[in-house]
C-alpha cells in the first residue's frame, strides 16, 4: 500500500492574550492509500487542530504552524502557495465537521452548497452539476434527492444534514477524508446509520479516511490503525485489535477501563481517569500525563518519552510500557 | 409563510391600539386644563362648563356603559341599536383617535397660538425628513464599506482609530461638541451661517438662517417640471422643503448627523461581519477549496448583512425623528425644533401629538421589517 | 446522548481550570486604556457623590445673599450664583444626585426587566408574545419626548398623593422630584434587559445540563437562578453600563428641561438651565459653569462607554497577536 499522507513534526500553537498555546507539539503519522486511521483523544488534546493544520484550516492571527511537514502526492502542502492549497482542499481531501447545523450555511440552498465544490474544482457547469449532486445525495440514502436539492439546511434532521455534508465532502471523490467527530453530536442510531454510509462509501470510492473521535466505541467498529493522542502529542500507535487486545500505554488503558463493556462481569466498576489534562499555555516538563498516571516513576517527571516501538507495528510513547503491558496481562488472565 | 405573514399583521391593531391608548392616556392626563389655558384668567365658570362640553371633555374617557341602556331601549323597539353603538363609541378617547386619524391633534396652547398641532406638524415634517434621509444615505454609504473594512483588518491600527472614533460619535454629548463645531467653522461665517452664540439653543442669540422653502418655490418653481414629467397638478404636494441652494449650510447639520449613522452602521457591520467570519460554515466554505472572495461575498455576507437589515428598518422609522440639538441650533424648522420649543413650552398636545406620530412610524417600520425579514434569511419561513 | 453530556461536561471544566476567568477578564480590561480611563472617571464620580458632604465646602442650598454672582475666588472657588449658593459645592452634590438616580433607575430597570424576561423567555407560547410586543410598543416610543410625557404627567399625581397623605412637606422640598425621575426612567428602559434574558433563558433552557437539573427535580426558579442566570451575568452587566451613561444623560436632559430634578435638588441638568438662562449676559462666567456640568455629563456618558466596550471585548476576548 502506497503511503498517501505523511505528516512529520507537525507544531502548531495560538497566540492568545494569556499566553502561547500548544495544541500540537510534534505530530508524526502517515496514512496509506484506501486505510482508515482513527484518531483518539479527549477534548482538547489536539486531534482537530492537528487535522485543520494539515488543510491549513487554521486562522493565522491566533494560530500558527510552528513547524512541520505534510507530505501529500509529493508536495508539502504547508509550503505550497494558496492556490495549490485551495485545489487540494475539497479536490483531494476532503472534510466533514462535527455539527452539521452550523457546518453547513443557513441562507443557501444545499444544491448550491453542494455544486460549488463540483464547478469550482472540476469545472462543471450548473446543470452537469445539479445532476451530480442528485447523484450524491442518493448515494448517501437521502430519499426525494431531486425535489431536496432546492432545501435549506435547517428543513433537514440532523441525521440527513450529515449525509448531506458527506456528499458533499465526496462531490470530488478526493483520495483522503477527514471526518472530525462526524457522528458526535448524533443520535446513537443515527451514529450506525452514518458509519455504516462512511463504510459502504469507502468500500465503493476506495478512499482513506481519517476518523477523529474521542469515543472508541465508535472507532473500534471503522479503523484500521488507531493513533491516541494527548496534550498534543500521538502517545501510541497501533493497529486496531493490537490496540484493543494490547494497550501499551496508561492514558489508552485507562481510557479502555473507563467504558462500559457488554463482555465485562456483571458488577464490574468504571474505572474513570483522575484528573485533568495539563495546562498547554504553560506544559509540563516531562510526560505530559505525570499527573495522572498510576505507572509513573521519577523519569516521567523530568523527561518526555518519545514514541518507541513496543510491538510488531505498535508504537508507544512512555518510559514504563513493560509494567503496563505486564500488569495488563495479568488483569486479562484473572 | 402565509401563516406567518398573516400573524404577524393581526398583532399590528393590538400594537397601534395599546400606542394609541398610551397616548391618549399622557395627553389626558397631561397638567393643566386647557380650556381654562384658552379662555384665560378671568373665564365664569359657566364659559368654562360650555365650552369643555363643546369640546367634550365631558364625555367619558373610553367608553359609555349609558349605552346600553340605550341599546336595550332600541332592541325593545325593533330596532337596530346603531345609535346606541354611535354611543357606545363616542368618547374622549375614540375622539382622540378619529380625529387623529384626520390629522387633527388639538391646537398649540402656548407658543403657536390657535395654530393647529397637525398644520405645525406637517410643515415641519418633510424637511426633517430631507435631512434625516440624506444623513442616513451618508451613514450607510460610508459606514457599512468601513465596518466590512475594520471587520476584516482587525486588530490594525486603521481599525482602532475607526472604532474610538465611531464610540466618541455615538457617546458624546453634543451639549459641548456643537460649540467647538462652530467655533472651527465659523471663520467663514457668511458661508456657514451660523453665529457664535450661547451655547445652549432657545436662549437668547440668533440662529441660523436656514428656512424652508415652499416645494413650489423652490429652484425657480418644481411644479412646472414635475407636470412636464407628467405629475397630476394635484399630486404636487403643497408644503415646505429645504432647497438645496441653501447647500452650504446644510453641511454643517448633516455631517453632524451622518456621524451618528455612520457610526452605528460601522460598528454594527463590523461587529456581524467578525461573528460570520468566526461560522462553522465559513470554515466548510474554506474546506471545500473556495477562493477566499467568494468565501466573503457569498457565504459570509448574505449572513453579515441579516443584522444590518434590522438596523436599516429600525432607522427608516426613525426618520421622523427630528434631532432636538442639530435642528435647534442650526434653526432648521424640522419637527425637532418643535419638539424642542414645545418641551421648554410645556405644549403637551404638540408633544403627545409627536410622540404618536413617532410611536406609529415606528411599528409600521418595524413591521415591514419583520415581513421582510424570511425573504432574506430562509429559516424563518416556516411555521416552528 | 452520553458523549455529547460527557464532553460538554468536560468543556465546562477545561473553562474552569487553572487559571480564573475573573482574573483573565480583569487583565484584559485592564490592558484597555480607555477603559481604565473611563473606570478612573466613574470611579472619580463615584467618590464624590459618595463623600460629597465632607468635600464640598458649602450647603448645596446655603445662601448667602451677601455674595451673590461673584466670580472665582478664594472662598468660592467656582464663584456663587444668582443666590449666593457656592457653585463648587452645588457641582459636588450635583454628582450625588447623579449616582443616587442613576442606581435606582438602574435598578428599577434590573427588577422589571430582568423577571419578565426570564418569564418570556421560560414559558415562551402567548407569554413571551405578550410581553414581547409590550416591549416593541415601549421601544416605538421615542426617547426623551416619551419619558418627558411620563413626568410631567406623573408628577401632579404624585405630588397630589404626598399632600393627601400628609408629605406635603416632603413635596415642598423637592424630594419627590427624585421619585418622579426615577419612575419615568425606571419605566422606559427596562425593554433592553427584558429581551436579551428572555434570549438567553430560552437558548440555555435546552441545553442538557438544565434538563438534568429538571430531571433530578429542581424547581423551576431556582433553576433559572442557578443555572441560566450566571451564565448570562456578564453580558447583562455590558447592557447595564451602556444604559448607566444613558440614564444620567436623559436626567440631565430632564432636569435642565425642568421636569427633572427642581432647584434647590442639586443636578448638573438644572444648573446648567439655570446658568444658561438668566445669567449669561449680566455675569459672562456663567457659561462656563455650564460648561463645567455639561462636560462631566459628556465625559460620564464616555465613560460608561468605553467601560462597555471594553467589558464585552474582554468577555469575547479577541484575541490577538
Amino acid at each position: 500500500m502506497a503511503t498517501l499522507l505523511e505528516v512529520k513534526g507537525l507544531k502548531t500553537e495560538f497566540h492568545t492574550q494569556d499566553g502561547i498555546v500548544h495544541a500540537v507539539n510534534g505530530v508524526s503519522f502517515t496514512v496509506d492509500e484506501g486505510e482508515t486511521l482513527g484518531l483518539v483523544g479527549e477534548s482538547g488534546c489536539g486531534k482537530s487542530v492537528s487535522m485543520l493544520s494539515v488543510m491549513r484550516l487554521i486562522p493565522m492571527p491566533p494560530g500558527k504552524i510552528a513547524s512541520g511537514e505534510v507530505l501529500f502526492q509529493g508536495r508539502d502542502l504547508l509550503k505550497v502557495d494558496d492556490e495549490e492549497i485551495r485545489s487540494v482542499r475539497g479536490n483531494k481531501i476532503a472534510m466533514v465537521f462535527q455539527d452539521p447545523m452550523t457546518s453547513l450555511n443557513p441562507v443557501l440552498t444545499i444544491g448550491t452548497q453542494i455544486g460549488e465544490a463540483l464547478e469550482l474544482h472540476l469545472g462543471m457547469t450548473k446543470e452537469q452539476a445539479r445532476k451530480r449532486s442528485v447523484d450524491l445525495l442518493k448515494m448517501v440514502g437521502i430519499p426525494e434527492a431531486e425535489n431536496r436539492l432546492d432545501d435549506y439546511p435547517h428543513q433537514f434532521s440532523g441525521g440527513m444534514r450529515q449525509r448531506v455534508m458527506i456528499a458533499m465532502a465526496l462531490s470530488c471523490s478526493p483520495q483522503l477524508l477527514i471526518a472530525d467527530e462526524p457522528t458526535t453530536a448524533l443520535d446513537v442510531t443515527i451514529q450506525a446509520q452514518i458509519t455504516d454510509i462512511v463504510k459502504r462509501l469507502k468500500r465503493e470510492l476506495g478512499m482513506a479516511i481519517i476518523w477523529i473521535t474521542h469515543d472508541l466505541g465508535v472507532i473500534a467498529g471503522l479503523a484500521d490503525r488507531i493513533n491516541v493522542m494527548y496534550a498534543g502529542f500521538i502517545i501510541e500507535s497501533a493497529s486496531n485489535k493490537e490496540l484493543f487486545a494490547n494497550p501499551l500505554h496508561p492514558y489508552t488503558l485507562g481510557l479502555l477501563g473507563s467504558i462500559p463493556r457488554l463482555d465485562e462481569a456483571h458488577k464490574a466498576k468504571l474505572t474513570p481517569i483522575e484528573g485533568l489534562p495539563p495546562d498547554l499555555i504553560e506544559m509540563p516538563k516531562g510526560c505530559p500525563f505525570y499527573d495522572r498516571c498510576h505507572y509513573r516513576t521519577e523519569k516521567c517527571g523530568t523527561a518526555n518519552p518519545a514514541l518507541e516501538l513496543g510491538n510488531v507495528r505498535h508504537w508507544v510513547a512512555c518510559w514504563n510500557w513493560q509494567s503496563v503491558q505486564k500488569q495488563h496481562a495479568a488483569a486479562k488472565s484473572s | 409563510m402565509v401563516a406567518i405573514v398573516v400573524r404577524r399583521l393581526l398583532w399590528l391593531p393590538v400594537v397601534l391600539f395599546f400606542v394609541s391608548v398610551i397616548t391618549f392616556l399622557l395627553g389626558f392626563y397631561a397638567p393643566g386644563d386647557p380650556v381654562q389655558v384658552l379662555l384665560g384668567v378671568h373665564a365664569t365658570p359657566d364659559t368654562i362648563e360650555r365650552l369643555r362640553h363643546e369640546y367634550g371633555f365631558d364625555k367619558p374617557i373610553f367608553i359609555d356603559p349609558d349605552a346600553f341602556g340605550l341599546a336595550a331601549r332600541e332592541l325593545s323597539q325593533g330596532k337596530l341599536p346603531l345609535n346606541a353603538i354611535q354611543q357606545f363609541f363616542d368618547t374622549q378617547y375614540f375622539r382622540y383617535i378619529a380625529n387623529a386619524l384626520h390629522g387633527n391633534f388639538g391646537y398649540s396652547l402656548v407658543k403657536y397660538r390657535d395654530q393647529p398641532v397637525g398644520e405645525l406638524i406637517a410643515e415641519r415634517l418633510p424637511i426633517t425628513l430631507q435631512l434625516n434621509f440624506i444623513a442616513l444615505v451618508i451613514g450607510v454609504s460610508l459606514g457599512l464599506p468601513l465596518g466590512i473594512l475594520t471587520g476584516l483588518k482587525r486588530n490594525t491600527r486603521f481599525d482602532f482609530t475607526v472604532r474610538t472614533f465611531t464610540l466618541v460619535s455615538i457617546s458624546i454629548s453634543l451639549l459641548a461638541l456643537l460649540p467647538i463645531l462652530t467655533f472651527i467653522f465659523s471663520r467663514r461665517q457668511d458661508i456657514f451661517g451660523i453665529q457664535a452664540g450661547p451655547i445652549l439653543p432657545m436662549v437668547g442669540g440668533r440662529l441660523s438662517t436656514i428656512s424652508g422653502t415652499d416645494f413650489n418655490d423652490c429652484f425657480g418653481g418644481l411644479a412646472p417640471t414635475l407636470i412636464g414629467w407628467g405629475v397630476q397638478p394635484e399630486n404636487i404636494p403643497d408644503t415646505r422643503i429645504i432647497c438645496l441652494n441653501q447647500l452650504p449650510k446644510l453641511v454643517l447639520p448633516i455631517l453632524i448627523e451622518s456621524l451618528g449613522y455612520i457610526a452605528i452602521m460601522t460598528r454594527q457591520m463590523r461587529a456581524s461581519l467578525i461573528e460570520v467570519l468566526g461560522q462553522d460554515y465559513v470554515r466548510t466554505a474554506r474546506a471545500k477549496g473556495l477562493r477566499e472572495r467568494s468565501v466573503l461575498v457569498r457565504h459570509a455576507m448574505r449572513n453579515a448583512l441579516l443584522p444590518i437589515a434590522t438596523i436599516l428598518g429600525l432607522s427608516l422609522g426613525g426618520l421622523v425623528e427630528g434631532s432636538f440639538l442639530v435642528e435647534s441650533w442650526f434653526g432648521i424648522p424640522g419637527v425637532g425644533a418643535l419638539a424642542v420649543d414645545a418641551l421648554y413650552a410645556r405644549e403637551y398636545y404638540i408633544i403627545v401629538a409627536l410622540v404618536l406620530i413617532i410611536a406609529v412610524a415606528y411599528v409600521v417600520a418595524l413591521l415591514a421589517l419583520d415581513l421582510i425579514r424570511p425573504f432574506l434569511d430562509p429559516r424563518l419561513r416556516q411555521v416552528e | 446522548m452520553t458523549q455529547t453530556t460527557l464532553s460538554e461536561f468536560q468543556r465546562a471544566e477545561d473553562s474552569s481550570r487553572m487559571r480564573s476567568p475573573w482574573l483573565q477578564i480583569v487583565r484584559r480590561i485592564v490592558k484597555n486604556k480607555f477603559a481604565l480611563v473611563g473606570i478612573l472617571v466613574i470611579f472619580l464620580i463615584v467618590f464624590v457623590a459618595l463623600f460629597a458632604n465632607v468635600l464640598a465646602p458649602y450647603g448645596y442650598d446655603a445662601q448667602n445673599l451677601d455674595a451673590k454672582e461673584q466670580p472665582p475666588s478664594s472662598a468660592h472657588w467656582l464663584g456663587t450664583d444668582a443666590l449666593g449658593r457656592d457653585m463648587l459645592s452645588r457641582l459636588i452634590f450635583g454628582a450625588r444626585s447623579a449616582v443616587f438616580v442613576v442606581l435606582l433607575v438602574t435598578t428599577v430597570n434590573l427588577v422589571l426587566g430582568v423577571p419578565l424576561g426570564a418569564i418570556a423567555g421560560y414559558y415562551g407560547g402567548w407569554v413571551d408574545a405578550l410581553i414581547m410586543r409590550i416591549v416593541e410598543i415601549l421601544f416605538a416610543f421615542p426617547g426623551l419626548l416619551f419619558v418627558f410625557m411620563i413626568a410631567a404627567t406623573v408628577k401632579p399625581v404624585i405630588l397630589g398623593w404626598a399632600r393627601a397623605n400628609g408629605l406635603a412637606d416632603l413635596a415642598r422640598s423637592g424630594y419627590l422630584d427624585y421619585a418622579v425621575v426615577i419612575i419615568a426612567l425606571g419605566f422606559v428602559g427596562w425593554g433592553g434587559l427584558a429581551r436579551f434574558v428572555r434570549d438567553q433563558v430560552m437558548a440555555v433552557k435546552v441545553r442538557d445540563f438544565v434538563l438534568g437539573a429538571f430531571a433530578v427535580g429542581v424547581p423551576t426558579w431556582k433553576v433559572i437562578y442557578r443555572h441560566i442566570l450566571p451564565n448570562a451575568l456578564a453580558p447583562i452587566i455590558v447592557l447595564l453600563s451602556a444604559g448607566m451613561g444613558f440614564i444620567a444623560l436623559s436626567e440631565g436632559y430632564l432636569s435642565y428641561l425642568g421636569i427633572g430634578l427642581q432647584p434647590p435638588n442639586p443636578s448638573w441638568g438644572n444648573m446648567m438651565a439655570e446658568n444658561a438662562g438668566r445669567y449669561w449676559r449680566t455675569f459672562p462666567q456663567s457659561i462656563w459653569l455650564v460648561w463645567v456640568p455639561a462636560l462631566i455629563l459628556t465625559s460620564i456618558v464616555l465613560a460608561f462607554a468605553f467601560l462597555g466596550d471594553a467589558l464585552n471585548e474582554a468577555l469575547n476576548p479577541e484575541i490577538s497577536d
